[in-house]
């Protein structure tokens, strides 16, 4: 358990650094972005355990956004950019791509199976990934925007 | 970039507007440096809570009030004395840019120096000019990190080591084309269905070559260097600041570049025979 955490922290920062580098974020943002990053996708991880908290996806990347969000915009004054630039990046991880294209690909699979179990499980695969995603899409995002607008004063002055 | 502009009063007197740093400027100057200055930040990906903050802080520092309507595709920008004795009002088109961080960061470092009167207006459009033509980051090294990002998510999806090397590779090549096929000013649409084809296909090796034991994830993680991101998280993000124009566009345009990448990774997956689920 503990060495797929440590795991779970390290391949999450880099790939934080990785998508961070296609937003081509200022050079001191990359070090606070594999930090938070590393940070929430581990304890989205934990939360997910069935040996721990056994959390749904979806609330689990609520309250690992909402961790990321208060590390962000905590430490966005310290690194001197503003908060969603060690935000996003930091987010980027947890963006459930593959919930996304399979949603498509479900509603792909729908059109090309004619038979009516076949459409009927496709459609199934099309709503169920798709809500998924939606949610966690939402959660991510509210949980992450929060603390920036529970502290706006730190969040909007932090490159001042 | 396209402008349009609507004077109301273009016989009368220019009005000026007092500085807090005691200099006095024309509400056209104002108007025309703060719709600039709009433009580059939303194109840079801010989202709208930012822009509106930034340019509101501009504004008053220079002695006059600012009001904007923040469109999919422009700004409309007016700017007023605070007695509203007269006002200026500029339509600009918002920039289509990739998204930066580095500028957005820089920008708002730019609102703040003047907000707090650390730099003059003419020393502002100076520092604007520097900040909208900073070159963009190398991109071999972008390449190399955002690889190395997609195979370390093909781990933690847990994939094996040969499904972490192949999604490396997938990536290097898909990369590397929506980097060439950008230069030559592709369609952003197409650019999306052509990497998406190329690196799936190229992901479906692992299955091919009977290389690991996890292939679906290799084939499945190979495209996710394409998911965007950051226009979904800023679309969200506008949605709870109530900007909700600006947000479903934003969404609809993460949405139409998620449907690409997913049509061309079901052309790769057709065309190596494999299922997606």
């Amino acid at each position: 358990m503990i060495s797929e955490f440590l795991q779970d922290a390290f391949f999450a920062a880099i790939a934080a650094i990785g998508f961070a580098a296609i937003s081509n974020p200022p050079r001191r943002a990359y070090l606070y972005c594999a930090v938070i990053a590393a940070v929430g996708h581990s304890a989205r991880f934990l939360m997910m355990q069935e040996s721990l908290l056994g959390l749904h996806i979806v609330i689990a990347s609520t309250l690992a956004a909402l961790i990321v969000g208060m590390l962000a915009v905590l430490l966005s004054p310290v690194a001197h950019t503003p908060a969603e630039t060690c935000l996003f990046p930091s987010l980027l991880p947890m963006i459930p791509g593959i919930y996304a294209y399979k949603t498509f690909g479900g509603l792909v699979m729908c059109l090309y199976h004619g038979s009516e179990e076949a459409f009927d499980h496709y459609f199934y695969l099309f709503v169920s990934n798709g809500l998924t995603c939606l949610f966690i899409l939402l959660g991510m995002v509210i949980g992450a925007t929060i603390p920036i607008f529970l502290f706006k004063n730190i969040s909007f002055q932090a490159t001042r | 970039m396209t402008t349009m502009r609507i004077e109301a009063s273009a016989a009368e007197p220019i009005a000026l507007s007092d500085c807090l740093c005691g200099e006095s400027h024309s509400l056209k100057e104002i108007c025309l440096f703060l719709s600039e200055y709009a433009s580059w930040l939303l194109g840079s990906g801010a989202t709208c809570i930012r822009l509106e903050r930034n340019v509101n802080r501009m504004a008053k520092a220079m002695g006059c009030e600012a009001v904007m309507t923040i469109l999919p595709r422009h700004i409309h920008l007016t700017v007023c004395l605070p007695d509203h004795s007269d006002s200026y009002t500029y339509i600009t088109a918002s920039r289509t840019m990739p998204i930066s961080f580095d500028i957005n960061t820089r920008l708002s470092e730019l609102s703040w120096e003047i907000a707090d009167s650390k730099i003059s207006f003419d020393e502002a459009k100076e520092k604007f000019e520097s900040i909208i033509h900073t070159p963009p980051a190398n991109k071999n090294l972008v390449l190399l990190l955002a690889s190395c990002a997609n195979a370390a998510f093909c781990r933690l999806f847990t994939g094996d080591w040969q499904a972490v090397a192949v999604v490396f590779l997938s990536t290097i090549a898909g990369f590397y084309l929506k980097q060439v096929l950008c230069e030559h000013k592709m369609d952003m649409r197409l650019v999306f269905i052509i990497c998406a084809f190329v690196s799936s296909v190229l992901g479906a090796t692992d299955a091919l070559f009977n290389l690991g034991t996890t292939p679906e994830i290799a084939v499945g993680t190979s495209v996710l260097y394409l998911v965007p991101g950051i226009p979904f998280l800023n679309s969200f993000s506008d949605m709870l600041a109530g900007h909700y124009i600006c947000s479903f566009s934003r969404f609809i345009h993460a949405v139409i570049l998620t449907c690409c990448l997913s049509f061309g990774l079901c052309g790769g997956m057709l065309l190596m025979n494999m299922g997606m689920f």
